[in-house]
Formats: C-alpha cells, sequence, structure tokens
C-alpha cells in the first residue's frame, strides 16, 4: 500500500490510540467496566485520524477534478448535491441534541456518505485514486462500526435504514459530468465538516460520559496527540 | 404624379386638339417662324408637344411584351396595355410562324405553350372602343425568364446533441419536363437580429418527379445557444432551355430554438472533441454572466440574445482525465460543463496473434498514441474475426499505459487460418489493424514442465515432459540441451508429433556411461515461430557399464632386479565407465602364472618377485559391472649399451623429443620420466606412443621450470622394451639460485690462485654455461665494489666456458694490493648470484729492499759531503751563526728594567729604556646614572644600588701597569682626554654581579662595546659599539661587562665546551685579566634580548627563578 509521510503519521497516530486504548478493551481487561468512556474516546481519535487522512485525500482529489475545483476559494453553490447529508446545523439546535439524536445523526451522515464515497470510487479513472478512495472507505466503515459501538454500549438501537431510500449510486446521463464533479466537491466538503463535527459531537460526549477521576488520564491520553 | 397630371392636362385640352387638326410637322415648321412673343410661343409649344404625345398614344399598342416560365413548358408572357384603355380591352395575339394561331382574351398576359427554338413574331392587337393597335414583337426563348417557384421548407429540425440543422424540402421536380440541375441557396441566420451564419449552395438535379431534399448543417455554436433561422431559394439550371435563368424568391423564414427550462444551462454539455479543434460554448442564462473560464483561462464574452453569451475556443488542448472545465459565473452562482478533448484511437500497432497451447490465440498490439481519453470515453477495441464472424471486445478503463494491450479468442475447431481484424473505437474515430495468421506457424508453446529422465541402459535414458496444449496435429520440435561438464554442452533437436494429452516421451541416446548430465528441454512447432523458455534443468547420472580399455601400465624393475614393480595408471572417466573398485594383475610366463587380485583401486602399483625376467604381465580393471579387457606389458629389458646422456631444454610446458624410426620397434615407444634428483628407481610418469612416431612432446602439469628431469626412451620389442635413449632436461631453464663457493688457493705478490666448487643441480636450475670471474683493485666497504660487476674500466673479466675447469689463476698483479674478486655462474636462463671476496696480494720483497737501500745510500752520502764541509768551513760557521754572547748578569740596566716589572714599589732610577708608570685609577662613579630597573630580575645587586654605591670607592684599586711595548695608536681621541692612558678596572669575583656605572660622556664616546679582551692596548671602555643591541645594554646597565660577547651565553650553558667555541673570535686568552674564566658565575644580564624573553628554558630565568625562591 502507497503510504505516504502524511499517512504514516496518521497511521502511528492510530497505532498509538489503539497501544493506549488497549487496556480498555473489555476482552483484555476485565478488572471492571469502564462504561462507553473509552470508546467514546477511540471514536473520537479515530474521527481525529480521518480528518487528517480526508485532508490529503482531498488535495489529490480535487487535483484529478481539475481547475477551478482545487483552487482554494472556489466555493461553488450547493446545486445538485441536495441529498448529502448537511453537517452545518444551528448552535443552538446542536446544543439541545441528546446523545441519542447526536449519534444516530452521525450514524446516518456517515452511513449515506460512505455509500457516496464508494460511488466516487467507482468512477475515477485511476488506479491511484481508486486506491487512496478504497482505503479511506475501509477507514471511514471503520469510524461507522465505531459509532454503532459507541451507539450500542450506551444502549441506543442502530438507526433502520427505510426501505426505498438507501442512497444508491446512479451512473449514467442523469447528471453532467460538471454537476458530477459539484457534486463530488461536496461530498468531500460535507464529509470533511461531518467530521469536524463529530469530533465536537464525541469531544462533547466524551466529557459528559467521563467520571471526574479518569478525566485526568483522559486529558493527558489527549495531549498525547 | 407628373404622368398623371399630364394625362389630366391633356384630358383638358382635348378640344383645341381637335380644332387645331393638323399634322405635328406643321406646327413645328410654324412655330419655327413665330417667335415674336416668347410666352405664347412657349405656350403653343407646350400645348402642341402634348398633343403630340396624345396623338402618337392613340397610334401605340400593347408594349412591355415580357415572357417568364417556371416550369419550362408554358410561357406566361405579359405585356402593358396601351394607355388609355379601359377594362373593357380585348386582345388578341397571334403568333406567327407557327401554324398561325391566335388568341383572343381580355387580359394582358397569356399562357401559352412554351416555343422551340426560333424567333416568333407576336402580334397583339388590342380592340377597344375607340379603335385598335397593333404591335409586333419578336419573341425568343432567350428573352424568356426562367424563374422557378418559391421554394418551400417543408421541414426544419435540430439535433442538439450535435449542435446539426436538419432542412427538408421538394424540389417540385415533377413540373419540369426534362432533367435539370437545380441550385439551392440555403442561408442561416442567428440570433434575433439575424446575422447572416452561413450560405451555402447545394446542388441536386430535378428527374421528373417530385423529390424530397435534405441538407444538415452543424453549428459551430450549440444551437440551444441562439435561435436560428434558415430560408432556401433556388435556380434551375436547364441545358434545354436557353433563355434567362433566375433565382426563385426566397422561401418564408423557418427557425429553430432552445426553450430554456428554469435552470441556466451551459452548452455543449460533456462533449467530446478532437485536439487542437476550436468549439464554442455558450451559457444561456437570465442572469449577467460576469465572466468565463476555461481550465485557468479567462476567456473574453460573446454577448447573444438576452443574456446569453458565448465563448469561443480555438485550438484547444488535450483535456486531464476529468476533462477540461468550462466555468460561467454569474453573481451568486456558477455554471460548467467538461470538455474532452483528446483523439481519435491511433492505428493498433504490431498487432501479433500467436497461441501458446493452440486452444487460445492471443493477440497482442500497441495502442500508439494516447487518446487523452479515459473512462467511459476510452477506446473500446473489438477483435473480429471474419471467416467465423466471431469477435471479442476489449475496454479499458483506466488511464494507458506503455504496455501492450491482449486480447484473447478462443480457436475454433478445424479453423487455421485466421483473418483478424482489430477495430479501435472511441466518440472521436475509429481505426483498424488486420493481420491473417495460419495460427499453426504460430505456436509459442508454454515451458514444458515435470522434466524426467529414466534410464534405458548406461548410454540412453528416455526423457519425459508434460507440455499443454493441443498439438495433435502438428509435430513438435524440441531441443534437448546436454551438458556434461561445465564446457561441454551438446544441442540435439528431435521431432515428435504432437499429442492431445500433452504428455511427451523421446529416447536420448549415445550418452557416455556413468557420466553426470545436466539436461533441460525446450519447445517448438516444425514450422517455427519461438522457442518456449526452457525447462527446469534435471541432473542425472548414467548408469556404468564394463570399463572400455585396460589401464596404462609400465613396469619397472627394482633396484636389486628380482622384483618387478607394476604401475598402471587410473583410467579416464570415459574409459573407466563406472567406478573402478578394483585391479587384477598377473605376470604369466611359459610356465607359470603369479597373480594379485582385488587390488583396491586408490593403489596403482604392485610389486611382485619373480625368478626370471620374461614374463607377461597383465592389468585388468574392475567396477561393479564387470572387468576390462587386459593391458599387457612384458617385463623385460633388452639392454643397450650404446647410450649417451643427451642435454634437451623444454618450450615453457613441455619437452620435445624426437628419434629417428626404428623398424625393429614393434610395438609402442614409451618414455618415462622423473625428477633426476630422485633417486632410482624413479617414475614420475611414463607416455606411449605409437610405433610409427619418431617424436612427442611431453607435456605434464608437474614439470616445473628450473628443475631438471630425466627422460627415458624405450622402445618396445615382441620380447621387451629397450631404453633407447637417456635425455635430461629442463622444460625451462633459469638462472643458479646460488652463486659458486670459491676460495683462494694461494697469493702472490703478483697472482692469485682461485678455486671453486660446482653448483649442486638443484640449485643451478638449468644446464651450467659457464662462470664469469670478475677481479679488480678494490677494497672492502668501498663503493667501487657496487659497481664491479657493472663493467668498470679498471675491472677484468674472465669468462670460463670450460666445465671442467675449477681453478684459475689471475697473474700480473701488483703487489700488497686489495683485490675483489666475483664470481658467478651462469646457464641459459640467466647469470646467476655473485660471491666476491678480498685478496691482498703479497709484498715484492725485492722492490722492498731496492726501496730501503737507496734512500740510506742516499743520506750517508749526503752527511759525509756535508761533514766534510763543515769541518773545512768550521771557523766562518762559528763567526755567521755563533758568534761569542756576553754575559747579561753584567749589565746594570738589565738588572734595573728586571725589578720594575717585578711590580716593585720600590721604583729606583730608571736608566736604559724609557719606562712610563701609568696610573689605573677608579673613576668616580657618577651620581646620576641611569637606574636600572630590569636589574630587579637579573641580578640581586639591583636590589640594593644604594649599597651598591657605597661599596664602589671600596673596590677602586690602583694598580700601576706598565707594558713592555706599547706600539699601537689609540685610535679613539676620547681615550686621550680620559687621561691618556689605559685603565684596568681589577674587580673581585664578589662584585660581579654590580653593574658599573660609567659616566654619560664615556658611554656616548665608548661606542665600543665589551667584544672580547684586549690585552693591555685598549681598555674595555675603548671599544666601539657595534650593534643595536650592545647599544641597548650600554644604556640599560652601564658598567663593566665581560669582554665576550653576552649575547652569544644566552641560550647555551655558560660551561659548555661550546659556548666558548662559538665566540672564537672574541675569546680572550688566558690573561689574569680575563674574564673568560669565570664567566659561568656571570649571569647573562640582557634580559630585554627577544632570546632571553623567548619563553625558552634559558639558563637566565632558571637562575632568576631560583633567587625569587
Amino acid at each position: 500500500m502507497d503510504l505516504r509521510a502524511g499517512d504514516s503519521w496518521g497511521m502511528l497516530a492510530c497505532l498509538c490510540t489503539v497501544l493506549w486504548h488497549l487496556p480498555a478493551v473489555p476482552a483484555l481487561n476485565r478488572t471492571g467496566d469502564l462504561g462507553p468512556g473509552p470508546s467514546i474516546q477511540k471514536t473520537y481519535d479515530l474521527t481525529r485520524y480521518l480528518e487528517h487522512q480526508l485532508r490529503s485525500l482531498a488535495g489529490t482529489y480535487l487535483n484529478y477534478l481539475g481547475p477551478p475545483f482545487n483552487e482554494p476559494d472556489f466555493n461553488p453553490p450547493r446545486l445538485g448535491a441536495e441529498t448529502l447529508p448537511r453537517a452545518t446545523v444551528d448552535l443552538e439546535v446542536w446544543r439541545s441534541l441528546n446523545d441519542k439524536l447526536r449519534l444516530t445523526q452521525n450514524y446516518e451522515a456517515y452511513s449515506h456518505l460512505l455509500c457516496y464515497l464508494r460511488g466516487l470510487n467507482r468512477q475515477a479513472a485511476t488506479a491511484e485514486l481508486r486506491r487512496s478512495l478504497a482505503h479511506f472507505c475501509t477507514s471511514l466503515q471503520g469510524l461507522l462500526g465505531s459509532i454503532a459501538g459507541v451507539m450500542a454500549a450506551l444502549g441506543y438501537p442502530l438507526p433502520q435504514p427505510l426501505p426505498g431510500t438507501e442512497p444508491t449510486w446512479t451512473p449514467g446521463p442523469a447528471h453532467s459530468d460538471f454537476l458530477q464533479k459539484m457534486d463530488d466537491f461536496w461530498l468531500l466538503k460535507e464529509l470533511q465538516t461531518w467530521l469536524w463535527r463529530s469530533a465536537k459531537d464525541f469531544n462533547r460526549l466524551k466529557k459528559k460520559m467521563q467520571p471526574p477521576a479518569a478525566a485526568v488520564t483522559l486529558h493527558l491520553g489527549a495531549h498525547g496527540f | 404624379m407628373l404622368y398623371r397630371s399630364l394625362t389630366d392636362c391633356i384630358a383638358q385640352t382635348m378640344d383645341i386638339y381637335l380644332c387645331l387638326k393638323r399634322p405635328s410637322w406643321m406646327v413645328a415648321s410654324k412655330r419655327m417662324r413665330t417667335a415674336s412673343n416668347f410666352q405664347w410661343l412657349l405656350s403653343i409649344f407646350i400645348l402642341l408637344y402634348l398633343m403630340n404625345q396624345v396623338n402618337s398614344q392613340k397610334k401605340e399598342g400593347p408594349h412591355d411584351l415580357k415572357c417568364v416560365t417556371n416550369n419550362l413548358q408554358v410561357w406566361d408572357c405579359s405585356w402593358k396595355a396601351p394607355s388609355g384603355t379601359s377594362r373593357g380591352t380585348n386582345y388578341e395575339v397571334c403568333i406567327e410562324n407557327r401554324s398561325h394561331s391566335c388568341y383572343r382574351l381580355e387580359k394582358t398576359n397569356i399562357k401559352i405553350p412554351a416555343l422551340s427554338h426560333g424567333d416568333y413574331e407576336i402580334i397583339i392587337n388590342s380592340l377597344h372602343d375607340f379603335g385598335s393597335s397593333t404591335s409586333k414583337f419578336t419573341l425568343n426563348e432567350k428573352n424568356v425568364s426562367l424563374i422557378p417557384d418559391t421554394p418551400e421548407i417543408l421541414n426544419l429540425s435540430a439535433d442538439f446533441s450535435t449542435s446539426t440543422l436538419y432542412l427538408k424540402w421538394n424540389d417540385r421536380g415533377s413540373v419540369f419536363p426534362h432533367h435539370s440541375n437545380v441550385i439551392w441557396e440555403i442561408k442561416v441566420l442567428r440570433k434575433g437580429s439575424m446575422e447572416l451564419v452561413k450560405l451555402v449552395t447545394h446542388n441536386t438535379t430535378l428527374n421528373g418527379k417530385d423529390t424530397l431534399h435534405h441538407w444538415s448543417w452543424a453549428s459551430d455554436m450549440p444551437l440551444e445557444c441562439a435561435i436560428h433561422f434558415v430560408e432556401i431559394r433556388c435556380r434551375i439550371d436547364s441545358l434545354h432551355f436557353s433563355g434567362r435563368k433566375e433565382w426563385s424568391d426566397w422561401s418564408p423564414v423557418k427557425n429553430i430554438s432552445w426553450t430554456p427550462d428554469s435552470q441556466t444551462k451551459v452548452f455543449p454539455q460533456d462533449k467530446v472533441i478532437l485536439v487542437g479543434s476550436d468549439i464554442t460554448f455558450c451559457c444561456v442564462s437570465q442572469e449577467k454572466v460576469l465572466s468565463a473560464l476555461i481550465g485557468h483561462t479567462n476567456c473574453p464574452l460573446i454577448h447573444l440574445d438576452g443574456e446569453s453569451v458565448a465563448i469561443k475556443i480555438h485550438n484547444i488542448s488535450v483535456s486531464a482525465s476529468s476533462g477540461t472545465n468550462v466555468v460561467f459565473t454569474t453573481e451568486d452562482n456558477i455554471f460548467g460543463t467538461v470538455v474532452f478533448a483528446g483523439y481519435p484511437p491511433d492505428t493498433p500497432q504490431q498487432l501479433d496473434c500467436e497461441t501458446h497451447d493452440l486452444k487460445e490465440i492471443i493477440c497482442s498490439w500497441n495502442p500508439g498514441r494516447s487518446t487523452g481519453l479515459v473512462g467511459p470515453r476510452a477506446t473500446i477495441y473489438t477483435l473480429y474475426e471474419s471467416f467465423s464472424g466471431k469477435y471479442v471486445r476489449y475496454k479499458r478503463d483506466e488511464a494507458p499505459t506503455n504496455e501492450s494491450y491482449q486480447l484473447f479468442f478462443q480457436m475454433l475447431p478445424n479453423q487455421q487460418i485466421y483473418n483478424f481484424t482489430l477495430n479501435a473505437h472511441n466518440p472521436l474515430g475509429q481505426s483498424e489493424s488486420t493481420i491473417l495468421v495460419n495460427i499453426t506457424e504460430k505456436v509459442y508453446p508454454h515451458t514444458p514442465t515435470s522434466f524426467k529422465v529414466k534410464d534405458i541402459n548406461s548410454t540412453a535414458v528416455t526423457l519425459s515432459w508434460h507440455l499443454p496444449g493441443n498439438f495433435a496435429k502438428i509435430n513438435l520440435l524440441c531441443q534437448i540441451e546436454i551438458k556434461k561438464s561445465k564446457s561441454v554442452q551438446e544441442q540435439r533437436n528431435v521431432t515428435i508429433k504432437g499429442v492431445e494429452n500433452s504428455s511427451y516421451l523421446v529416447a536420448l541416446d549415445k550418452l557416455n556411461p556413468y557420466t553426470l548430465y545436466t539436461l533441460r528441454i525446450r519447445c517448438s512447432t516444425e514450422a517455427f515461430w519461438k522457442w518456449s523458455k526452457w525447462s527446469n534443468k534435471k541432473q542425472h547420472l548414467t548408469t556404468e557399464a564394463i570399463p572400455s580399455k585396460g589401464p596404462d601400465t609400465w613396469r619397472e624393475w627394482s633396484s636389486d632386479g628380482k622384483n618387478l614393480i607394476i604401475y598402471w595408471k587410473p583410467l579416464p572417466i570415459n574409459e573407466a565407465n563406472g567406478k573402478i573398485l578394483s585391479y587384477n594383475v598377473s605376470c604369466s610366463s611359459d610356465e607359470e602364472t603369479q597373480s594379485l587380485s582385488e587390488i583396491p583401486d586408490p593403489q596403482h602399483k604392485a610389486e611382485i618377485r619373480l625368478d626370471k625376467n620374461d614374463y607377461i604381465i597383465s592389468v585388468v580393471a574392475k567396477n561393479s559391472v564387470g572387468s576390462s579387457p587386459p593391458s599387457k606389458i612384458a617385463s623385460m629389458e633388452i639392454p643397450n649399451d650404446d647410450l649417451e646422456i643427451e642435454q634437451v631444454v623444454g618450450m615453457g610446458k613441455g619437452i620435445l623429443l624426437t628419434w629417428h624410426y626404428d623398424p625393429n620397434m614393434t610395438c609402442d615407444y614409451v618414455i618415462k620420466w622423473c625428477n633426476s634428483s630422485r633417486l632410482e628407481p624413479c617414475l614420475m610418469d611414463w607416455r606411449k606412443v605409437p610405433s610409427n612416431s619418431t617424436e612427442t612432446v611431453i607435456e605434464s602439469d608437474q614439470f616445473r621450470p628450473g628443475v631438471r628431469y630425466n627422460f627415458f626412451l624405450y622402445g618396445c620389442r615382441n620380447q621387451g622394451y629397450q631404453l633407447l635413449r637417456t635425455i635430461i632436461g629442463y622444460v625451462e631453464e633459469l638462472a643458479p639460485i646460488v652463486a659458486p663457493n670459491f676460495t683462494v688457493e694461494d697469493t702472490s705478490a703478483d697472482s692469485i690462485l682461485v678455486k671453486w666448487e660446482d653448483i649442486p643441480v638443484e640449485e643451478l636450475r638449468g644446464f651450467l654455461r659457464g662462470y664469469l670471474f670478475y677481479f679488480g683493485k678494490g677494497e672492502r666497504d668501498t663503493s667501487k665494489m657496487r659497481v664491479l660487476v657493472s663493467g668498470h674500466s679498471d675491472i677484468k673479466v674472465k669468462n670460463i666456458t670450460d666445465m671442467s675447469q675449477k681453478t684459475l689463476r689471475i697473474a700480473d698483479l701488483q703487489g700488497k694490493t686489495s683485490y675483489h674478486l666475483v664470481l658467478r655462474a651462469y646457464t641459459d636462463g640467466g647469470m646467476g648470484p655473485e660471491k666476491s671476496m678480498y685478496v691482498v696480494t703479497k709484498e715484492n720483497s725485492v722492490g722492498l729492499i731496492i726501496a730501503i737501500l737507496i734512500p740510506v745510500a742516499v743520506a750517508v752520502i749526503v752527511g759525509v759531503v756535508t761533514s766534510i764541509l763543515c769541518y773545512r768551513k768550521r771557523e766562518w760557521i762559528k763567526e755567521t751563526f755563533y758568534p761569542d754572547i756576553p754575559n747579561p748578569e753584567n749589565c746594570k740596566a738589565l738588572q734595573f728594567q728586571k725589578s720594575v716589572c717585578e711590580g716593585s714599589n720600590a721604583l729606583k732610577t730608571l736608566e736604559m729604556n724609557p719606562c712610563t708608570p701609568n696610573n689605573v685609577e677608579v673613576l668616580e662613579t657618577r651620581s646620576a646614572f641611569p637606574k636600572i630597573e630590569d636589574t630587579e630580575i637579573i641580578s640581586p645587586v639591583a636590589e640594593r644600588p644604594e649599597d651598591r654605591s657605597d661599596a664602589e670607592p671600596e673596590n677602586h684599586v690602583v694598580v700601576s701597569y706598565c707594558p713592555p711595548i706599547i706600539e699601537e695608536e689609540i685610535p679613539n681621541p676620547a681615550a686621550d682626554e680620559a687621561g691618556g692612558a689605559a685603565q684596568v678596572i681589577y674587580i673581585d669575583v664578589q662584585s660581579m654581579y654590580q653593574p658599573q656605572a660609567k659616566p654619560e660622556e664615556e658611554q656616548e664616546n665608548n661606542p665600543v662595546g665589551g667584544a672580547g679582551y684586549k690585552p693591555q692596548m685598549h681598555l674595555p671602555i675603548n671599544s666601539t659599539v657595534e650593534d643595536i643591541a650592545a647599544e641597548e645594554d650600554l644604556d640599560k646597565t652601564v658598567g663593566y661587562r665581560p669582554q665576550a660577547n653576552v649575547n652569544t651565553w644566552n641560550l647555551v650553558s655558560p660551561d659548555s665546551p661550546r659556548s666558548i667555541d662559538s665566540n672564537s673570535e672574541i675569546v680572550s686568552f688566558g690573561s689574569p685579566c680575563s674574564i673568560n674564566s669565570r664567566q659561568f658565575l656571570i649571569p647573562p644580564k640582557d634580559e630585554d634580548s627577544p632570546k632571553s624573553n623567548g619563553g625558552g628554558w634559558s639558563f637566565t630565568n632558571f637562575f632568576q627563578n631560583k633567587s625569587n625562591d
């Protein structure tokens, strides 16, 4: 697998995270139940790692789309990307979200985004791009599983996709190439925003779930990165 | 209007005209004559003119006959009615030159069937109320105009995706009797302002039927961008019609427009175009478009209807894999499209088809130039086989790489010839390559697998391998590589019939028994195309066979002649045919047979005690399969007395031996050799040579240069071997390794007898060719010895080539002289080392005696003569050389002088010799002499300057001194001023360190430094300063200084001998006044001297440190 320097740091961070949290894995640590805190931390760390990973992927992909998509100040209106789950939300609304809703929204958003992302992978013209996208999809799948784990730990049911509303990738002439590129651009942008929002979500959850004594430890742990 | 008013006027004046019914010409003549009243005349003139006009109209018939046709069958002729005719006017039109047909009609036009070629007279008679008028016209087809009916566009449609307009119309050709060419002119207009975009002519033919015509036009601008209008007209170019052919009127305009939906759109969308072409993009918008970009490039806007704009791109360059983006920006939105600029597929290059297994054909090709298009726009390759009609398709979604493309085509049963067409297709075009192959000639078999070797016998094996493929109908050509050793390699080709089950078996013969072979195989077909890759290597050892020959045998009698030693050589591997386990040796004579059996292999020698001399010895080698044929040799040696030892020198590696042909030698010759230094019986090796040979080259790896070998040539007869020649030889001669050991046997006054010993053979390393003896005068440890050998003129050389000579007498030498003798031996290989010796010849006694006697005799004679002469002249001699001398004790003056010189204070009267006593006075110390700061670290005395000044007067001693003779003038006048007398300052040892102050004037006037003692002539203070250092010394430490150069003492220990030697020029000599004898007490005071300050471990420093301590 082609790993760049950035990837290596990300992998290292991920590895460190895993090692740090090894004692927290229930199978290894049977001394006491620590609750959902460690898995939230893990999800938070994974979110940060994905943020980093996306940064390099987006650079590659936007270059592939060509100008003006790869220009830093390019900010097109959201034309055909209405079906993408929006990450932006009013601050008050976000604050008022309860844990279950917060996690559910995250789970649903990443389910959709993952599906779109796989479609993106299918139409990429270069093998290298496909590899990068597949790598990211795998990571995102991991995040989805991680969120599902947190929800399970908190006793929330996973949201069931409504039949027929499963987002599917429809290749073909329905979209022009330009609109497709706009969608790709927005997909990456929404992914970025979602990852940023999730980091805040999980940070909030983490603080909420932490027992006061363990806070110091986790705080130190977070500083490790 | 004018014409109308004039007509009215004519009507009003009709009555006047009737009254004056005169011919007009009369009126004119009359007017000519009357000119009195101009106004009147003008009125008359106008009136008459108008009347004339009216009159002429009355006479004129129909005019301006004009005929046109729109179908060439009917001419529509019209004319202008004469003026004044009313509606009820009838016309009679008669056409002459035809069967005088006349038509009556009320219109001013008539449709007549088309007239054939020629002039026709048309008479049109207009019949009206007030009369009739007739006009004649000449009508020809040439005067007739052919003006087709105005065409009508049946349909105008558009394909927006391709920006193409499709036009459909009817030529209405059925009305034309003949085939005619029609020229259509089609006009395309764009935008609301109807700008002409395209005007084309389109030619068709009328064929007597109504025909629909189509015309299409691809717009450079997408049709969605603006409204497009089309109109059409035509002109018929009939060969059968000679009249004028004119354009029809333009058809009614038709238009095409795109009804935009609510969204702003950019056109064209996702278009694929050829690199380098021009393309127009437009943005159909309701908002104002601010800018347009293609890639990074800003483009100027072309304004269309409304807010729509377009941009035109010239010479577009190839797109990236995701296409080139074209973006239009409005106030708060952006719109765009993607264009894919690429190339049509290149012709597939190097298309070639082959098969590995005759089951599947692999066609490969090089795609050539990249199209720049990927994904859905990538090139699709179709491999079509024309005989079977089958095809396979290939599409690669990824960006193209340099590797070649491949397609697999399943072979069809019973088809050998395939005609492939490879078609490459993409949105910009297509290309193709074809290849016709007989697939049985294009077989590139897979690598043979499961390669196995099995024994048949000791010289043959079977090879089996697996070669996947259906080769049942062809023959395979396989190549077997047989490698016996690292160097020996053989390739054998075998042709085998192809089989269906892919297993092949072949026998490989003509192998050597008991040989390790490395085998591998590769295959092709009989119609060679390519070899397969080599199979894996297989090593195989063939089985053993009986040894093919007996061992090469030789025998030697032991030194006592009782035992026969039998030698044999191990069989070479190609004759042993297996591992030799043992040997059997038997000796048989007529009476008895002795045998030694089962001698194990590593032993190649046997010894048998034999009573007689005449045996046949046979040796048999045995391996696991059987015994070799016996090799036999006779034991008997036939004596040969006529033997000489010959010498031979080889050629580096071997030695060439030749002999004369001897018909008596019935079997072979044997040459045996051994190292000459070994004792007999000696055998290193032997070689058998066929009896018909007369020469052989003996070569052996054992031969070493510089080693002497003995060679013995035996000839073989029936009963035994006879030694024919004995040869000593070297393969290569070298120089002797040692010098000959020589001694001097006898030495006389003029000769030396030298004797030397032979050099041992091992150290000689070649045939001795002589000695070189050098001799010359020379002594041990002189360089002459070295050059002795190298041809010095004094050196004599003797070359001794007589080997038997062991002594040499060197004569004609000088007596009692050292001679250097050198002896060296040489061979053809070079000079050996030299051995040298020094010998002194004995004295020549006769010469010595003569040398002694002659001088003695001469001395005696001279003595005698002198004695005689002296005796004769003894008085004269006495007077001259030895007169009487008065007794000095009788001289008083001398007595006085003596007492003075003894320093007695009791001065007596000076009588004989002037003797002026000199006073030596100690000068007063100057009170203001410069303080010597440095002395603090030099002299302990400096610590007490006050004491010193006190002590000084005590040290003053006035000494009277009387030099014996004062001959030298005092050069410095200052010295005279100082009292005109030399002064000597005596100081004792204790006060040596105290610097002696000196008057400043004296310092200035006494430039002479203390450079050595000036005994009795100059005082030290009168010496001249010679260098700056000394001057500085004077400044700082004025006073007494030793008369030696102090500077030179700085680095040298005062008591070292060098300190005296180095100052030899200025050293003082043993005077009681000299300070030289005690200079070790005086520390060098020149502290400022760089030498003493140099940080060196100077004596001064050491001293000072001690004092400080």
